[in-house]
């Protein structure tokens, strides 16, 4: 008999932890080989990208945050080590250095890739922590360079990690009290939102502390170009501000397969039902994490809550149990405000976030985060969030709702 | 043209963030709807559009959630 194969393109949170869920809810159907569980990496590494912010504002050292890809998977997923060109969903095939594979299921977790190339002048001016391990460590190598001027942070959008300009702002304002030169420093914060977090409960935190910290905040601020000779960058609104160190978060898009594929909408992402992360075309395809259009936040919480969502659904459906799987929406997003304090970003699809007080606890908890972020991707850390939190998801049909 | 951005249920990043993926591929004259459950988004987008120098048509309450209406008057500089 020929085993059914579930597909997973992508190797990052999404993909590696729905990867090891879909063997563990079809275990005996794995073992027996009438499941394949196949996932697709563009890398042997994986990389921990929250862990860019330590390496740009705080020198980490870059291989903390990398871990063999074969290490986080259940020995029974089988890795393919290579780059998918395309997929077809008509065909229901994977394409892989010209040979074809083909799924009964396939998940798309392709992530979001930042791009300073989408805004003319930004890629030759700026210093980017979203572009990989070794842009971020050059932006704490020019951090360590400077000596004085105007700090630039400034976010585009859209963007994964929503807290992470915000934190990139009040981490450049330590940064150079630590160097003891905040005096001779400038810090500005512009950002497309028309607060300085886009939800108003956390901006509500946030604003007084960067009136506290001297940080210049500008809101509703979307870039239309840099001009490199000027030093300057313009916005759809018509400002325009001037730096000598420029820090951004660029705009992101879609991962090139999804282009090749011509399988999602102008920026890249790929349309999911925003609660059970099937695609509304095709039955047999779910898309998870950054890869989606689902307004909700690219965050690496989501790519992990909306693969477990999918892999249910994907098992409840080869299993016939009638049962369907719906996102909540949950995010809970560390964000760290400087000074040792950080705030959890937490919402759902009906719930936005409330107002809370900075905590050294929740900064230690997001520190910590990193050790346990390897175990979370085995799938063994879901049952301790899922006692203070919650089930990510509601369940409708049979026993359902 | 008449573009429709659904971003119900979103509260982060939020419909502006939504609406401003319509507008920066939208063409001067086009209109965005925008369908949000955030109640912010009417302030945040009545604050946008001034300062960027676009129009708001409509903001109505429907059942549950805001249809906010955007004219495209003008982009950059």
């Amino acid at each position: 008999m020929t085993p059914k194969r579930i597909a997973v393109v992508g190797g990052g949170t999404g993909g590696t932890l729905l990867a090891n869920k879909a063997v563990s809810l079809l275990r005996s159907e794995v073992s027996s080989g009438r499941v394949e569980v196949h996932l697709f990496a563009d890398s042997s590494e994986h990389v921990f990208s929250p862990g860019n912010i330590d390496i740009a504002f705080r020198g980490a050292e870059p291989s903390s945050f990398r871990r063999p890809e074969r290490n986080l998977l259940d020995r029974r997923v089988l890795l393919h080590e290579r780059a998918v060109e395309r997929v077809n969903l008509e065909e229901r095939a994977v394409y892989v250095d010209s040979e074809r594979l083909n799924y009964d299921y396939l998940v798309i977790a392709t992530g979001s890739v930042a791009r300073p190339d989408a805004i003319s002048g930004l890629k030759e001016t700026s210093y980017n922590f979203h572009t990989g391990q070794e842009d971020a460590r050059r932006t704490w190598e020019a951090l360590q360079r400077f000596n004085g001027g105007r700090v630039l942070v400034l976010t585009n959008i859209p963007h994964k990690c929503p807290p992470s300009p915000v934190e990139a702002a009040f981490l450049v304002e330590e940064l150079m009290r630590k160097r003891g030169i905040r005096e001779r420093v400038e810090v500005l914060f512009a950002t497309p939102y028309a607060r300085a977090y886009p939800a108003a409960a956390i901006a509500e935190v946030v604003e007084p502390l960067m009136e506290e910290r001297g940080i210049r905040l500008y809101t509703m601020f979307n870039t239309d170009y840099v001009d490199p000779k000027e030093r300057k960058v313009y916005s759809l609104e018509g400002e325009e501000i001037g730096f000598d160190l420029l820090i951004t978060v660029p705009p992101h898009r879609g991962a090139d397969v999804v282009f090749k594929s011509e399988i999602g909408d102008e920026e890249g992402w790929v349309a999911a039902d925003k609660e059970t992360l099937r695609h509304p075309k095709f039955d047999d395809v779910y898309v998870v994490g950054d890869a989606t259009n689902i307004p909700i936040s690219k965050s690496g919480v989501v790519a992990h809550l909306e693969a477990i969502v999918a892999a249910e659904n994907i098992a409840a459906d080869y299993l016939g149990t009638g049962k369907v799987y719906c996102y909540t929406g949950r995010i809970n997003c560390p964000l760290e405000l400087g000074g040792s304090r950080a705030v959890f970003v937490a919402a759902t699809y009906e719930r936005p976030p409330s107002r809370q007080r900075p905590s050294l606890m929740k900064y230690l908890m997001k520190r910590a985060f990193p050790a346990v972020y390897w175990e979370m991707l085995r799938g063994r850390v879901d049952p301790v969030f899922d006692l203070y939190l919650g089930k990510p998801y509601k369940v409708k049909g049979v026993g359902g709702a | 043209m008449r573009r429709v951005v659904d971003a119900r249920g979103s509260f982060c990043p939020g419909p502006l963030t939504e609406l401003i993926k319509a507008y920066k591929s939208a063409e001067a004259g086009d209109e965005i709807e925008l369908l949000a459950t955030d109640p912010g988004a009417k302030s945040d987008v009545s604050a946008w559009a001034k300062k960027s120098g676009n129009e708001v048509l409509e903001i109505k309450d429907e059942q549950g959630y805001f249809r906010i209406v955007v004219k495209v008057v003008r982009k950059g500089r």
